[in-house]
């Protein structure tokens, strides 16, 4: 099958070297073949790890030259006879082949003449047949008797002899011995023991012990403090007490006190209000509205009037005091010149009228006024009737008016 | 070379896990030195030893003279679990004696403790709060505590650990408080016991009375127990167990000290229970109702309703114990007092 494949597939990589090389059956590795069949009763042959055979080793690779062509049959199932036929043609070319090797002779042919002779050399000759002499031997045990038992075996002594002795009292008394070990042992783990049942039991009482003394203690200090509780409380109510007794006491200071104070207020506003009465009524806070009017109208009114009296009279004065000032220069004058006389007394008179005319018309609005006015005129009159002693006599006259005028 | 084994497997009765112990004075220090071996089975053998050694109290004090409390304080810190348990072991059983306690107090051994708490192994934690039980019973110990500032995380521990680390801290808060109770009245660990009065463990009801009694001997304390607590107490009166009684009654006593607990014990109804009590002759309470009566009768309320008792008082008289007596005659001059 090989070269006639191998045939094939060179042609067809000759024949078409451009398309991609294909395999009818793909190289793989080939797994070893087992040495011993699977057992028969295995169900189904186990899957082991698949052992790769080394290929120098593998009975289906070609040995061998390969360029002697064996022709493989194309159909591989031959028909029995077929198989019957060249199993019996291999036989018959074996069995030529060994007579032949049988005839064929490995030493060069005779000489003429000569012939080859089979000939044994050795000392004594040996009979050269085809069947070996066989000699029949029998042999046979005694009937029915049992095996004879077995030597004992004592091996063969070897090494020295040595003896020893245990003499009286050398050994010792296990029981008198053991007495002292086993008395630490137990002691020991006695002690032991007996230590950590005292811890506990040292524990246990030294905490009873303490709780007693804990409840005595948690009941003494509960007195205590009752006690104290009980004194803070009585301390307590005592300073109320005397809280409240001193504010008592200090209300009762204060309603005495205020009573004081009343009373003294009562007495000392007792003549308050006629003091107080008579200040107004001196300061003249009282006063009768008439009066007052008056007073606060009238007066005023009435000074202001006599005021302007007044000044008029003066300015009736001045004016005359001018006059006759011009008239005494002119008359200097006209003395120094020699003036004429009747011109002094013109204007002498002139202004007499005009005083008298006004002093007239308020004539007739007060009481008081004619009094004065009549006063003023006669002096007027007796001014004008001493003209010449002007300045002195004017100036008397004129404090004169002044004083009776202070004087009303 | 000879060894001192004769063959390879072990005599049948040695503890393969325990150092073997040199002799008499020699054990101690050797063990010494293996503690700071660095091999991690060298130091488990040797502590496993040191707990065996540590039960003998002359042992104990040579332990603390050789300066084993430095090396036992840096295995605190050790990663391995079964290290610090036995380290925790060991210094329980050394807190045991009074040498000991006074050698813990000394070489500031609670500050280290105290980082262990929050450990997730039980016997680790277990340990520890025994030695601090143990620490708090000396009144060195107590301030020790106290100065740690070991009191929030105690009281917060309360809530979460098991029944029985819970009575351990019960124990040594009890211890405690007696010196100071501010620091738990802050962390508010009245609210935490009266949760705990009401447990179903006898014996944590008994102890978390027992702490209300301490903290109610100082008076910020009383303040705090009088609003809330004195009606469940007053239940607690009427409790099966004698010790729960015997505690209950101690804080009831102290906290009728102020007038707002005598009335407000009055109003739980307390008169009845604790007069019971009294009646009883071989009750633990006898003392701590007598006391409490005597408090209930400084209130007029309470003075009415004792009056008609006084024959129960007049029992006491008689009672073996000196103190009962004295109590006796002190309440009954109490209620028969006239303003």
């Amino acid at each position: 099958m090989l070269p006639a494949r191998d045939a094939e597939e060179a042609a067809a990589a000759a024949a078409a070297l451009a398309v991609r090389y294909s395999y009818s059956s793909r190289p793989r590795a080939l797994s070893a073949r087992p040495k011993y069949r699977a057992p028969p009763d295995a169900a189904e042959p186990e899957k082991e790890s698949v052992r790769y055979a080394n290929l120098m080793y593998d009975r289906r690779v070609v040995r061998g030259n390969t360029y002697a062509l064996q022709v493989i049959p194309a159909c591989t199932h031959p028909d029995p006879l077929e198989i019957q036929r060249q199993r019996e043609t291999r036989r018959r070319a074996l069995a030529r082949k060994r007579t032949k090797e049988q005839e064929q002779s490995r030493t060069p042919e005779p000489v003429e003449g000569r012939e080859h002779v089979h000939v044994q050399t050795e000392l004594y000759l040996e009979e050269i047949s085809d069947w070996v002499i066989g000699v029949d031997t029998e042999c046979q045990t005694d009937a029915f008797l049992d095996r004879p038992p077995t030597p004992l075996f004592i091996p063969a002594k070897t090494g020295k002899d040595v003896a020893t002795q245990i003499e009286e009292g050398e050994l010792f008394d296990f029981d008198i011995e053991v007495k002292p070990i086993l008395e630490v042992l137990v002691g020991k783990t006695v002690e032991q023991a007996l230590l950590e049942v005292m811890e506990e039991e040292e524990l246990a009482r030294l905490w009873a012990h303490q709780c007693a003394y804990a409840e005595l203690r948690n009941a003494e200090l509960a007195e205590v403090q009752r006690l104290e509780e009980q004194d803070r409380r009585y301390r307590e109510e005592k300073e109320r007490r005397k809280r409240q007794h001193k504010e008592l006491l200090q209300k009762q200071k204060e309603t005495t006190e205020k009573i004081a104070a009343r009373a003294f207020a009562k007495r000392y506003l007792a003549d308050l209000i006629p003091s107080v009465f008579n200040n107004l009524h001196e300061s003249g806070f009282f006063y009768d509205p008439i009066e007052r009017d008056i007073e606060t109208e009238f007066l005023p009114w009435l000074m202001a009037e006599v005021e302007e009296t007044l000044e008029r009279k003066v300015l009736g004065r001045t004016m005359l005091d001018s006059l006759i000032r011009t008239v005494v220069e002119k008359r200097l004058d006209a003395f120094s010149s020699q003036p004429p006389f009747d011109q002094t007394e013109a204007p002498a008179e002139e202004p007499r009228p005009t005083d008298v005319e006004p002093q007239v018309a308020i004539e007739t609005d007060a009481d008081d006024q004619p009094v004065t006015e009549e006063k003023e005129t006669d002096k007027l009159v007796a001014e004008a009737q001493r003209p010449r002693r002007i300045s002195f006599m004017l100036h008397d006259s004129d404090q004169a008016g002044t004083e009776d005028l202070e004087t009303e | 070379m000879a060894h001192t084994r004769i063959s390879s497997s072990l005599p049948p009765d040695i503890d393969p896990t325990k150092a073997p112990i040199a002799f008499g004075r020699r054990a101690l220090p050797k063990l010494n030195e293996e503690l700071q071996s660095p091999v991690l089975l060298t130091q488990q053998r040797a502590l496993m030893a040191l707990c065996d050694l540590v039960h003998d109290p002359e042992k104990v004090y040579q332990a603390v003279e050789l300066g084993f409390l430095d090396n036992l304080k840096t295995l605190l810190r050790h990663h391995d679990s079964t290290i610090r348990q036995k380290t925790t072991e060991v210094l329980y059983i050394m807190a045991m004696h009074s040498v000991g306690r006074q050698g813990l107090i000394k070489n500031g051994v609670i500050s280290a403790l105290a980082e262990l708490l929050d450990n997730p192994v039980d016997i680790c934690r277990k340990n520890i709060h025994q030695t601090f039980e143990m620490m708090a019973k000396l009144p060195e110990g107590a301030v020790d505590i106290l100065h740690a500032g070991l009191i929030p995380f105690l009281v917060l521990k309360l809530k979460s650990e098991p029944d029985e680390i819970q009575e351990l801290i019960l124990d040594t808060l009890s211890n405690c408080l007696r010196v100071e109770a501010s620091e738990a009245l802050a962390n508010g660990a009245v609210t935490i016991l009266k949760e705990k009065l009401t447990h179903s463990s006898v014996a944590i009801r008994s102890k978390a009375a027992w702490v209300l009694l301490e903290i109610s001997t100082h008076l910020e304390g009383k303040t705090a127990i009088c609003e809330e607590v004195t009606p469940v107490l007053v239940g607690l009166l009427e409790d099966a167990d004698p010790e729960v009684q015997a505690s209950a009654t101690g804080a009831l006593m102290f906290a009728t000290v102020k007038p707002q607990g005598r009335f407000s014990a009055l109003g739980a109804g307390a008169i009845p229970p604790l007069l019971k009590l009294v009646a009883e002759e071989t009750s633990k309470a006898r003392l701590s109702a007598i006391k409490t009566l005597t408090m209930l009768a400084e209130v007029p309320e309470g003075r009415k309703t004792l009056l008609g008792h006084t024959h129960t008082f007049q029992q006491c008289l008689n009672d073996p114990s000196e103190a009962v007596k004295r109590a006796a005659q002190i309440a009954i001059r109490v209620i028969q007092w006239k303003p």
